[in-house]
């Protein structure tokens, strides 16, 4: 463990480690531009720089190893002078339009101006404008933002594995660009607009909708597939606006598909049932949440009355969150003690994505085939509720005593679109059936009561992904008017008082769910710093 | 919604004496027939609305000064007719009553990169404090002098920005930018 002095600090370091790193680790604030610890170090942007006694000139922080006893000066004269001549020299033409720039408020150039540059500029000749060029799908380039860090190069290079983008022309004239007709059309593309420290490669999607400090934050899980990518909704005023990656060193990382960062739009979707329905006389027709409530209520303890035991099914989504899938098995059981627990089909047969470092041929990000967020949470909270369960697959084959029997029962859907199977089960067909969704399919058209769900990200819960890791979620907006929270239902149906609360019911779930931390969101940080001008 | 962004209130506690009524009624009570008497001895003075206005009398007379009253917003336009405009948001951060909403989206013009699509203010909830004119960047967002304005629902006192441009056009030769 060699030890090192920054300023006087004294701090434990790991052998090898960079200056930087090690100084970021213990909270020592340094600036850096091209520095990211998910790729390859260049030291170019040359912001830190410090004085290391025993060399005489100044080192990059981001680029020396760690030496036992080693004496940083972080901020000596020297130093500071540096950050200060790199801070001019970056700002000499990048365009004073931070009121109109989308990168404004989490920008490092933004901030390091405040924090280490000076408040005007010495530069009276005409500043470079470099047109803005449209790179790919979803990224968009603003060449004058551009500081030449090459963070994004990197990217495409080390993580996605495309190479798609590059640095053209040397000294003043450098940019980035794309090579003529191989645009950044990856499924990872949208990732360097998260790692662009400055406003250069900006998103389409988000492009002008709001400005970042008006958002807040909910910590949260990814919804398409099983990867259980760690996310941030971004919100105001009841709307998601954009999703971003939230670091968890053991699942993604610092990156997430592309899939996932415009998953949010399902929340907003035109087609969302909002809309309770039941059946009368053979047709469905509007009615209110309480009246068709009761009505599945009603309808499900008839077919309990008239049949026997067994006669119940309950089709547990794996869109579901785990709470929500313990509390509709205890609803069903408590009905029918012999209720047959079906999960819900899992989409997605298609193989693994996988992404490789372009120079070493090194794994590095992996999209899942397996499309839906937590199959396997739902099989555990069956395995857990115990009693007859069945796969989606035996369900439809219908060979089974158990599945034979079924004469009414409880659906679950709230994929993020069209789910419903061709063939679908003899069970599914007929009988009284209530149907829980987000969005219209076949099957809500021709059920007995349709009760419309909320999505995920409308409530809290916990998913596990395919490495078997339970993650909570945070809610972050409510639902739209007409639609309730699934748990929220089920709380209700079981008659218990107060709303779903998802920390609650996992302590009586018992473990391993019991042990499930709530996701740790961001540090508030100060809402406004003094800055002395 | 987190628990974090949910405020509770409680209500004022009121004191024993409060809770008689008697005491607080006669208190304004009080205040009323004072100024009865004062402008009965002619100490306070009634102005006739609108036949008398303020703005015609000496401040040192219970005027005002027509040239530092802030009132209902404008949209300021540039040389070309176009809304000056580039829909940062900063009026809106910087509003304290939250009467300013936005939309922005990509500009027709080549020398502009963002435009508010829609720009709404609630002229009932702005409590005309200045603030967006002191944020604006680039001098869009203004307030006239003009504090009579009416409408007769709602709705109608929701000023856009085809709304806030007239008024420019309107008060522009008596308060040039």
């Amino acid at each position: 463990m060699p030890k090192i002095m920054v300023d006087g600090k004294s701090i434990d370091c790991k052998p090898g480690q960079m200056i930087l790193q090690a100084c970021l680790d213990h909270g020592i604030v340094m600036p850096y531009y091209c520095y990211h610890p998910g790729l390859s170090i260049v030291a170019s942007c040359r912001i830190c720089l410090v004085e290391v006694e025993g060399i005489p000139k100044l080192v990059p922080a981001c680029q020396t190893p760690v030496r036992e006893g080693m004496v940083v000066h972080a901020s000596s004269s020297k130093a500071i002078a540096n950050q200060k001549a790199v801070m001019e020299y970056l700002l000499i033409n990048h365009p004073l339009d931070c009121p109109v720039c989308d990168q404004a408020g989490e920008c490092y150039l933004q901030d390091y101006s405040y924090q280490y540059g000076r408040s005007e500029s010495r530069f009276e000749e005409e500043k470079h404008k470099k047109p803005k060029k449209d790179v790919g799908q979803h990224v968009l380039l603003y060449n004058d933002r551009c500081i030449m860090c090459s963070r994004c190069v990197r990217f495409t290079r080390e993580i996605s594995g495309g190479g798609e983008l590059y640095v053209q022309g040397r000294g003043a004239r450098e940019e980035i660009d794309i090579f003529p007709g191989r645009p950044l059309d990856n499924k990872l593309s949208g990732n360097v607009v998260d790692i662009c420290p400055v406003g250069a490669l900006l998103d389409k999607d988000f492009l002008f909708k709001q400005r970042v400090w008006l958002l807040k934050q909910a910590a949260s899980v990814s919804p398409v597939d099983s990867g259980g990518e760690n996310i941030y909704l971004d919100y105001n005023e009841g709307v998601i606006y954009r999703i971003k990656p939230r670091y968890n060193g053991e699942v993604n990382q610092w990156w997430i598909s592309d899939d996932t960062r415009y998953s949010y739009k399902i929340v907003r979707d035109p087609r969302r049932v909002v809309q309770p329905m039941r059946m009368q006389y053979g047709s469905q027709i509007e009615t209110t949440y309480d009246r068709a409530l009761e009505m599945a209520a009603g309808g499900l303890q008839q077919v309990v009355a008239t049949g026997k035991a067994g006669s119940l099914y309950a089709v547990l989504s794996p869109m579901m969150a785990c709470e929500e899938a313990w509390l509709l098995g205890q609803y069903m059981r408590r009905l029918d003690p012999k209720a047959l627990l079906v999960l819900g089909p899992v989409l997605g047969k298609g193989e693994d994505e996988v992404f490789c470092n372009s120079l070493t041929g090194k794994q590095t990000f992996v999209i899942k085939g397996e499309k839906v967020p937590n199959a396997k949470g739902v099989r555990r909270v069956m395995e857990k509720l115990g009693g007859p369960t069945a796969t989606f697959e035996e369900f439809v084959k219908g060979d089974r005593a158990e599945v034979k029997e079924v004469k009414g029962g409880w659906i679950v859907g709230g994929y993020l679109g069209d789910w419903v199977p061709k063939d679908l089960p003899a069970g599914m067909k007929k009988g009284f059936r209530v149907m829980q969704d987000i969005l219209p399919t076949v099957l809500a058209g021709a059920v007995e009561v349709v009760l419309p769900g909320a999505a995920w990200a409308e409530k809290e819960g916990c998913w596990e992904n395919h490495q078997g890791r339970l993650q909570a979620f945070e809610a972050a907006v409510v639902p739209p008017v007409g639609c309730r929270r699934e748990g929220d239902v089920y709380m209700n149906l079981l008659g218990r008082a107060g709303l779903y609360n998802g920390a609650g019911i996992r302590k009586e779930m018992g473990e391993p769910f019991e042990s499930v931390r709530a996701p740790v969101a961001r540090e508030e940080e100060a809402a406004f710093e003094f800055v002395e001008l | 919604m987190k628990d974090t962004e949910i405020i509770e209130l409680q209500e004022p506690r009121l004191s024993v004496a409060d809770q008689f009524y008697v005491p607080q009624m006669l208190v304004g009570m009080g205040t009323t027939l004072k100024h009865m008497f004062m402008t009965l001895t002619g100490k306070d003075r009634v102005i006739q609305y609108p036949e008398e206005k303020r703005e015609d009398i000496p401040v040192v007379e219970g005027g005002m000064n027509l040239r530092t009253y802030r009132g209902v917003h404008r949209l300021n336009k540039d040389e070309g007719g176009r809304v000056k405009c580039v829909a940062c948001f900063m009026c809106s951060t910087a509003c304290p009553a939250h009467c300013i909403h936005i939309e922005a989206g990509e500009s027709p013009w080549a020398d502009r990169e963002k435009y508010p699509i829609q720009f709404d203010i609630d002229e009932l909830r702005c409590i005309y404090c200045g603030m967006c004119e002191e944020a604006c960047p680039v001098d869009a967002i203004e307030l006239t002098h003009e504090y009579d304005i009416v409408g007769l629902t709602r709705q109608e006192m929701i000023f856009d920005k085809e709304k806030l441009l007239k008024m420019y056009d309107q008060t522009v030769e008596k308060e040039p930018m």
